[in-house]
C-alpha cells in the first residue's frame, strides 16, 4: 500500500479482517449455535437483503456529486483547504476507530455524514475548527448508530482542541438536521461477502478480505462518498483485491454475473476501479495527510501496548464479536512505524 | 441552501392540548394542528434535556438517535405515522399522528370496567392481529425488529387502523447486535420477552417480535398476560440473572422445550437452567396450549359465532414455537387460514378493527394538571418547559 501506509497501516488492517471475518456476517468458522443460528439466516436470503441494500443507496442519495471529492471540477482554491481539512478528518475519524474498537463500518458511516453534511451546507473559509467539530459530531453519531455502546462525549480526544460537551451534542443536532435525521447508512463491508462469493466462490485468494478492506479505507480519501454506490466501491475493491490488472474487459465479464444494477453503475465499478489501481500502483495524486507528528507518535505509544499477535486474536474473535463488551473496544492491534 | 431559511417553529403549527405520558426519555403531548393541519390531533414526543455537566455524558441519546433515524426512513398504514422532527432550543421534538387507544387500554376496559364481562369481541381481535403483523412484516421487510412489542405499545385510531408504536428500542438488523441490558437498565419488557432471550440467546432475530406478537394475541382473548413471571433484578454487581419465575410460566403452559421440537436448544448458555428450574421439586404437569385456549374461551364467555376459533388456536400454537427457527414469520402468519376471510386486506375488517364492533371504548385520558404543570412559567427544577411558548430570544439554528 506504499505510502499510504502512514495513515491506515497494512497489519493495522490485519486485526480487522478478523473483525470484519468474524462480524455476524464473516462468521464461517463459527462453532457456537448462535453462529450457526445466524449463518443460516444470512445465507437463506443474501440475495434478498442485498437487493434491498441497493435499494436503499439510491434514497440517500448515494451517486449525487458534490463540491469536496477530490475528483471534482469546481475544486476552487477556496476548496482547497477544505480538501486537506477532509483528509485530517478521515485521519482522526479512522485512528479515534482503532482507540475505541469501532467496526470500519461505523468510520466509513461516520464519513459518509461528513461528506453528505458538506454537499449541503457550507463551511465558511478556514475555519478548521469546524471541520473538527463536524468530525467529533459524525463520529458520535455513527457509534450511536453503528455500535453497541457509544462512548461519553468527553471522551473524544483531539489534538489542539477539545470541545465541550455541549458543543458536540449541538453539531450533532444540526448534523442530523441537515442530512434530514436520515442516518441509516450502507457501507461497502455490508456487500464484501456477496462479491467475494459471486467472484470467486470457493477459491478464495489469501487475505482478500483484508485487502479489500484496505482499499475501501484507503478510498475515502480519494473520493466523494456521495459520488460512488457502496455497492459499486465494494465490488472495485474485491475485483482489485482479486487482481488489479484486469483489462475492462475481462471487468466486464466479472460485473456480468451481477444483476443489481444497471451499465451506468457498472461505469461507476469501474472507476472505483482505476482508482483503487491505481492506490495499489502508489500514483495516487493526494498528498500526505498533513498529520501531527505528535498526534501519531502518542499513538503509537498507547497502541503499542495492546500489540499481540493477531492470530490468538482471530482464534478467541468468535466469542469476542459476539459478546461484545466494553473491552472489545480494545481491539489488539499493531502499527507498524511510519514510512 | 439550507440553513438560510428562517427555521420553522413548532408552536406556529401545533398548540398543545394536553399531557400524555412520561418516560425516561421525556414526556409525550397531545397536541391539536394549527396552519393548514386543522383537525388533525398530534402526539409530540419531547425529549428530555439531557445532563450536559457529566462526564458520561453521550450527547443525544443512542435510543432517541435510533428512533429518529428509523422513523425518518418508515412509513407504513401499521406503524406509527412520524410527521416530523424539530429541533429547537436545543431540544428534540417528535411529532407523530396521533390515537385514541391502545391495546392495554382496550385490554384494561374489558377485564376491569366493562361489567358484566364481556370478550374482546372475536372479529377485533383477528383485525388487531392482522394490522399488527401487517406491520410487522413491513418492519422486518424493511430489515427492522422492534424488539420490544406489547400491548401499550401497540396504538389504535377511533377509526380502527392499528399501528405500532415506541421505535425506541428498534434496531436495524445485520448490523452489530445490541444486547438485552445496556448500561444497566433492562430494556425489554419481560413477559413478551421470546424463550431463546431467556435462555442466554444473544442474537435477536425478528422471530422475538412474532413470539411477543403470540403474546398479545393471547392477551386479547385472556385479557391478561400468558406468561406473567416475576422479574429477577440484576444483583449489586450487574449480574444478568436467569430469569427463571418467566421460564416457569411459559413452561407451565407449554411444558418444557424438547430437542426434537428444538434442535439447537441445548446450545443457548442457559439451557441448564431448564433442569433446575424447579429445585428438587417435581415439575408440574404442563396445561398445553389447548386447555389453555379451552379455558378462557370458557372464563370469557366467547360466543360461539364470533370465538377465535380452532384456526385462532393453530395460529397461537405457531406464534407460540419455542423454536426460533420454525415459528412463524410475519409473512407466513399473514397466510394463516385464520385470516382467510382478510381476503389480502380487502376483506372486512382487515383495515379498521371496530368494523361491526358495538362496544364504545373510552378515549385516551389526557391529563391536563400534568400538562399545567409544565406549562410556561410553572416551571420544575431541572426541565426548562418553556420551550413550547413562542421565545422570547430566537436562538439560532446551528452556529
Amino acid at each position: 500500500m506504499g505510502d499510504s501506509g502512514t495513515l491506515f497501516s497494512p497489519s493495522a488492517l490485519l486485526c480487522n479482517e478478523d473483525e470484519v471475518f468474524l462480524s455476524e456476517e464473516y462468521s464461517g468458522e463459527a462453532k457456537t449455535c448462535m453462529d450457526l443460528e445466524y449463518l443460516c439466516f444470512v445465507s437463506e436470503n443474501e440475495d434478498e437483503y442485498i437487493k434491498s441494500l441497493v435499494q436503499r443507496e439510491s434514497a440517500i442519495d448515494f451517486g449525487s456529486k458534490s463540491c469536496v471529492s477530490s475528483s471534482c471540477d469546481c475544486s476552487s482554491t477556496s476548496q482547497s483547504w477544505l480538501k486537506g481539512a477532509r483528509l485530517d478528518a478521515i485521519e482522526w475519524i479512522f485512528n479515534t476507530r482503532e482507540i475505541f474498537g469501532f467496526q470500519f463500518h461505523t468510520a466509513y458511516v461516520c464519513v459518509t455524514y461528513f461528506d453528505r453534511f458538506l454537499s449541503k451546507r457550507y463551511i465558511d473559509d478556514e475555519k478548521v475548527w469546524t471541520i473538527r467539530l463536524l468530525s467529533v459530531a459524525c463520529l458520535s453519531l455513527a457509534a450511536k448508530m453503528e455500535e453497541c455502546k457509544a462512548p461519553a462525549l468527553s471522551e473524544y480526544r483531539m489534538e489542539e482542541i477539545n470541545f465541550k460537551s455541549k458543543m458536540i451534542k449541538k453539531m450533532e443536532l444540526l448534523v442530523m438536521k441537515t442530512l434530514d435525521w436520515k442516518l441509516g447508512s450502507i457501507t461497502p463491508f455490508a456487500y464484501l461477502h456477496y462479491f467475494i462469493n459471486k467472484f470467486c466462490g470457493e477459491s478464495r485468494p489469501k487475505g482478500l478480505v483484508s485487502r479489500a478492506v484496505e482499499l475501501i479505507v484507503a478510498i475515502t480519501r480519494e473520493i466523494n462518498l456521495m459520488d460512488h454506490r457502496p455497492s459499486a466501491i465494494a465490488a472495485a475493491a474485491v475485483l482489485v483485491a482479486i487482481d488489479d490488472q484486469f483489462t475492462k474487459k475481462e471487468l466486464e465479464l466479472k460485473m456480468s454475473v451481477i444483476s443489481l444494477w444497471g451499465s451506468l453503475e457498472n461505469e461507476h465499478v469501474f472507476s472505483c476501479y482505476n482508482i483503487m489501481q491505481n492506490i495499489e500502483m502508489g500514483k495516487v495524486k493526494t498528498p500526505k495527510s498533513v498529520v501531527s507528528p505528535k498526534l501519531l507518535s502518542s499513538m503509537h505509544s498507547s497502541s503499542i501496548d495492546v500489540i499481540e499477535n493477531s492470530s490468538s486474536t482471530i482464534s478467541a474473535g468468535t466469542k469476542r464479536r459476539l459478546t461484545f463488551t466494553n473491552s472489545d473496544r480494545t481491539c489488539p492491534v499493531k502499527r507498524s512505524h511510519r514510512a | 441552501m439550507a440553513g438560510h431559511t428562517p427555521p420553522k417553529r413548532l408552536q406556529n403549527y401545533y398548540q398543545i392540548t394536553g399531557f400524555i405520558s412520561s418516560g425516561t426519555y421525556g414526556r409525550v403531548y397531545r397536541a391539536k394542528g394549527i396552519k393548514g393541519n386543522e383537525g388533525r390531533t398530534f402526539a409530540i414526543k419531547k425529549f428530555k434535556p439531557d445532563k450536559e455537566g457529566e462526564p458520561t455524558y453521550t450527547g443525544i441519546s443512542q435510543s432517541a438517535t435510533r428512533e429518529m433515524a428509523l422513523c425518518a426512513e418508515l412509513s407504513h398504514t401499521n406503524v406509527i405515522q412520524h410527521v416530523e422532527t424539530y429541533l429547537q432550543d436545543k431540544t428534540i421534538y417528535m411529532v407523530f399522528g396521533y390515537a385514541e387507544h391502545d391495546l392495554l387500554q382496550i385490554v384494561h376496559h374489558h377485564s376491569q370496567l366493562a361489567q358484566p364481562r364481556k370478550p374482546v369481541p372475536g372479529a377485533t381481535v383477528r383485525s388487531i392481529l392482522y394490522q399488527l403483523l401487517k406491520g410487522c412484516d413491513y418492519l422486518h421487510k424493511s430489515w427492522v425488529m422492534h424488539r420490544d412489542l406489547k400491548p401499550a405499545n401497540i396504538m389504535v385510531t377511533s377509526a380502527g387502523q392499528v399501528m405500532i408504536g415506541d421505535l425506541g428500542l428498534a434496531r436495524v438488523f445485520r448490523e452489530p447486535l445490541v444486547p438485552l441490558y445496556t448500561g444497566d437498565k433492562v430494556v425489554v419488557t419481560i413477559w413478551y420477552r421470546a424463550p431463546e432471550l431467556i435462555l442466554g440467546g444473544r442474537h435477536y432475530t425478528p422471530a422475538v417480535d412474532l413470539w411477543a406478537v403470540g403474546c398479545i394475541f393471547a392477551e386479547l382473548v385472556s385479557l391478561r398476560p400468558i406468561f406473567k413471571g416475576e422479574e429477577a433484578k440484576m444483583d449489586s454487581k450487574k449480574n444478568v440473572p436467569f430469569q427463571k419465575s418467566q421460564m416457569q410460566k411459559i413452561v407451565e403452559v407449554l411444558g418444557f422445550p424438547g430437542e426434537g421440537q428444538w434442535p439447537l436448544l441445548k446450545s443457548y448458555p442457559e439451557h441448564k437452567e431448564l433442569g433446575t428450574l424447579y429445585g428438587a421439586a417435581r415439575p408440574p404437569r404442563p396445561m398445553g396450549l389447548r386447555t389453555w385456549w379451552a379455558n378462557q374461551m370458557k372464563i370469557n364467555n366467547y360466543p360461539g359465532n364470533d370465538s377465535p376459533g380452532d384456526q385462532g388456536l393453530s395460529l397461537l400454537e405457531q406464534l407460540l414455537d419455542y423454536n426460533p427457527e420454525t415459528r412463524l414469520t410475519a409473512e407466513q402468519a399473514l397466510k394463516h387460514k385464520f385470516f382467510d376471510v382478510m381476503r389480502d386486506g380487502e376483506g372486512p375488517g382487515a383495515r379498521d378493527c371496530f368494523e361491526g364492533c358495538s362496544i364504545e371504548y373510552p378515549k385516551r385520558k389526557i391529563s391536563q394538571e400534568e400538562y399545567s404543570q409544565s406549562l410556561p412559567g410553572t416551571k420544575r427544577s431541572g426541565l426548562p418547559d418553556d420551550s413550547l411558548r413562542p421565545p422570547s430570544k430566537r436562538l439560532r439554528d446551528g452556529f
